[in-house]
């Protein structure tokens, strides 16, 4: 292994996490400096709402596709949603093993449910792009760094699934483009969207919390469905 | 631009939305991936399919842009990267206006299909709040508003009005019930219930205030209305001002707090129930110490409770069920009225998307007081009129005076000949009184009796509650009323009915006022109609003054009563009849 791929896969990442650890704390210092609501109604809605499951019903309402009518009725864009952020887990995960337990990618049922979940997130990914170039009201809506942070993550999920069986003997020039590429991401994230999941669990906390307390979370609707919903 | 060429009131809309700015406002500008999820959630996006601009993210972003620019690090570093952007000139802020008032009723269905919870009807709000606070809104907030803060209540009724009113629909039940000690209290202390009411109650629908009155009584409740205070209604929820907001919610609270009523009671409606329920304690920063619940929880608990029996059969007609947004998807209010309609309808039937997934009834948000929007409101109510439709019901209930106003609109708008009604009306309805009264049969004059017996009236106006006003009046005096709601539809019932008199608002949709006026009387099949201007913006009245060769036989400003149209008319049929008589001769 050479110095640079060694730099790479160590100094390079631990600098980057730092880095993002930093800026992420000072944004969520200045999410908290902006004041809170103080809510001075007594709670309204059934007995079965509270302010907890709220809150619980809102962190977990992405993992329950059935909740939203969104995702209900998008079952193949919901899929997409799934697999493409596995991939990204995948791939995180993967610049850990890769320096840190190397042997783990011995295996190589290990390296193919690595490798499927993060080409499958890649292949979500090219999908992505193509959506948003092509449908009208995603374009109207994107902007440069909406397009840059699809291909980034598109790209480097490309570069992973290649860097996956860590074979930095039969060539470094994946793996160093991989880690240069997580590096990149680490250090680019807290600017771009991608930080969206650093603020999913506030969003969500707070409008579960609201929810919960007048009694609209957990939604309740009727089952007996048919096909006056539009988009059906 | 710079900073230095951005006008007065850019300058102050920026400055005050870091005052409005809360963390969950925060987390909703900052936290959106621009995923698309929301698009197809809004009925604005459905009834204009290949309109970008009715998405909700794309209305979201105008908002989110200047917030980036200014309070986002990211859109202050790179602007163009994430498409952060200031606002400069009193024209861009009235682009945001369009978009913030005009294309969205802050119903909140996108909000509660947003995978990361971005709630987009909440920074809506203070998109309004923020224009409201420069003076830039449409003129029906702007009206209804001042009517607010001024009068007390958003229909600028006067006190005598309201009492009048009590005191007539007292009457109405006593003489129904052949009993005087049926009674409509006013200001009587220490009740249980103190009811609270909406002004539209008293000005076009006071029935409900009668059976709401009905059913406290044989109830046996110990409850009063307000003589002051007593209008749950709060504009500042649509107008996204938040003083208006607390101002009009204190009111409220004060009075009840001072008859030392131990309930408030909140009759049917939407954004009341919100304001008064849930928001206007942060508006007002008021600790409420007594109680508040819907009437709808009301009603069902005399019921359970045994306090008054109802009798499903008396309402055997189809109905279906809308859930108001701010009842259903802002307070968890949804169960409760479908409980009480299976016990006071024997056919009940779901509407389809239901309870906080419903679809607004378009007229959401403060939408029914901008007549500017409406041509954009009624094709966005092909969604509802469509869902209505499959129900298959005759009658639609809903627990919102807004909603009624909404869906009455577009159900003639789309010819679905459904009625609205609330289930305060269907409760009184099923109401079994013991040992009932015979009701008296009310004497009827004689048709030649009658003020404008045998005379046709065309009622061109663009709002409909004014026109069922307007209309009960007039066919209560013996005249046959024929109602258009746009100048089009005047002009064409115009030459097709050749009515005796024509009252004639100025703005409306399609031909305005002035231009039905100017065709009117250039047309010799017409010109001889009398015509009398009703308008609620007296500064237009010029446009009809100044007219080279003629003028209107009549004007009125709203809002009119009933002795002042009556006057007005009979007037106007009067000269008309002496100058015949004089050409005659």
């Amino acid at each position: 292994m050479s110095d640079l791929l060694y730099f790479s896969e160590h100094t390079l990442q631990e600098v980057a996490l730092i880095f993002m650890a930093v800026v992420y704390s000072l944004r969520i210092r200045w999410l908290f400096k902006f004041k809170g609501g103080r809510e001075r109604q007594a709670p309204t809605g059934g007995i079965d709402s509270t302010t907890r499951k709220g809150i619980m019903y809102s962190w977990a309402a992405i993992a329950m596709p059935w909740t939203m009518e969104s995702t209900r009725k998008k079952a193949f864009f919901y899929a997409q949603f799934v697999v493409f952020h596995i991939g990204v887990v995948a791939a995180i995960v993967l610049s850990f093993l890769i320096p840190y337990a190397p042997s783990i990618l011995q295996s190589s049922a290990i390296v193919i449910i690595f490798q499927i979940s993060i080409g499958l997130a890649c292949i979500v990914g090219c999908g992505r792009i193509v959506r948003r170039i092509t449908s009208k009201y995603v374009r109207a809506i994107s902007s440069p760094d909406d397009y840059f942070s699809l291909i980034l993550l598109t790209v480097w999920f490309g570069f992973a699934f290649f860097a996956v069986p860590n074979n930095y003997q039969q060539g470094e020039g994946i793996l160093l483009t991989y880690f240069m590429l997580t590096a990149f991401f680490l250090m680019y994230v807290p600017f771009s969207k991608i930080s969206h999941y650093l603020y999913y669990p506030f969003s969500r906390y707070w409008f579960g919390k609201s929810m919960g307390y007048r009694g609209v979370y957990p939604l309740s609707r009727s089952t007996s469905q048919r096909g006056a919903e539009y988009g059906n | 631009m710079g900073t230095n060429t951005r006008s007065y009131k850019a300058e102050k809309v920026i400055e005050r939305m870091g005052q409005k700015l809360n963390r969950q406002m925060v987390t909703s500008l900052a936290g959106c991936v621009h995923c698309g999820m929301c698009i197809e959630t809004c009925h604005y996006v459905l009834a204009n399919p290949g309109d970008p601009t009715y998405a909700p993210v794309y209305k979201a972003d105008q908002i989110r842009k200047i917030f980036k620019r200014h309070y986002d690090w990211t859109g202050r570093v790179f602007p163009w990267w994430v498409k952060s952007k200031s606002v400069h000139t009193d024209e861009e802020l009235e682009e945001l206006k369009d978009i913030v008032f005009g294309k969205c009723t802050n119903c909140r269905r996108c909000s509660i299909n947003c995978p990361m919870g971005v709630d987009y009807a909440t920074f809506n709000r203070m998109a309004r709040g923020l224009l409201v606070s420069v003076g830039i809104m449409p003129e029906g907030v702007a009206v209804v508003s001042k009517d607010q803060w001024e009068i007390g209540n958003q229909m600028g009724v006067l006190k005598e009005e309201y009492l009048d009113t009590l005191d007539w629909m007292q009457e109405e039940l006593q003489s129904e019930f052949d009993d005087p000690n049926i009674k409509i209290p006013i200001d009587k202390k220490d009740c249980d219930v103190v009811y609270s009411i909406n002004p539209r109650e008293v000005k076009y629908d006071p029935r409900t205030i009668a059976d709401a009155a009905k059913i406290f009584h044989f109830a046996g409740e110990n409850w009063t209305m307000p003589s002051e205070g007593w209008d749950m209604t709060n504009f500042g929820l649509f107008s996204g001002d938040d003083e208006l907001g607390g101002a009009v919610a204190r009111r409220l609270y004060e009075k009840v707090e001072e008859l030392g009523g131990k309930t408030l009671v909140i009759s049917e409606c939407g954004h009341g129930y919100r304001s008064t329920r849930c928001e206007g304690p942060n508006w007002g920063a008021y600790d409420v110490p007594f109680e508040m619940e819907s009437s709808v929880i009301t009603m069902l608990r005399y019921i359970k409770e045994g306090r008054i029996k109802v009798d499903k059969s008396r309402n055997t007609t189809p109905v279906t069920f809308h859930d108001s947004c701010n009842n259903a998807r802002s307070c968890g209010l949804y169960e409760e009225p479908r409980e009480l309609l299976e016990l006071v309808c024997s056919d009940f039937r779901e509407m389809y998307p239901n309870r906080a997934e419903n679809y607004c009834c378009t007229g959401g948000g403060g939408a029914m007081s901008m007549s500017e929007y409406t041509n954009r409101r009624l094709k966005s109510a092909k969604i509802k009129a469509d869902q209505l439709k499959e129900t298959g019901a005759s009658i639609v209930v809903t627990s919102c005076h807004n909603c009624v106003d909404g869906l009455t609109d577009l159900i003639r708008h789309y010819k679905l000949g459904m009625q609205v009604t609330q289930l305060v009306n269907l409760v009184s309805n099923a109401l079994v009184v013991e040992e009932r009264i015979a009701v008296p049969v009310e004497v009827v004059p004689e048709a030649e009796e009658l003020e404008f017996a045998g005379r046709k009236i065309l009622v061109a106006d663009d709002e409909p509650d004014f026109i069922t006003f307007i209309s009960a009046i007039l066919e209560d005096n013996g005249a046959e009323v024929i109602k258009a709601y746009d100048g089009n539809q005047a002009l064409e019932l115009a030459r097709i009915e050749k009515p005796d008199l024509i009252t004639l608002d100025i703005s409306m949709p399609g031909k305005s006022g002035v231009e039905v006026f100017d065709d009117i009387k250039k047309d010799k099949a017409l010109n001889k109609i009398p015509i009398c201007i009703i308008t609620g913006k007296p500064e237009l009245r010029k446009l009809i003054y100044e007219h080279p060769d003629s003028h209107p036989e009549g004007y009125m400003d709203k809002p009119i009563t009933e002795d002042g149209l009556i006057r007005n008319l009979r007037k106007i049929f009067e000269v008309g009849h002496q100058e015949k008589v004089s050409v005659e001769k």
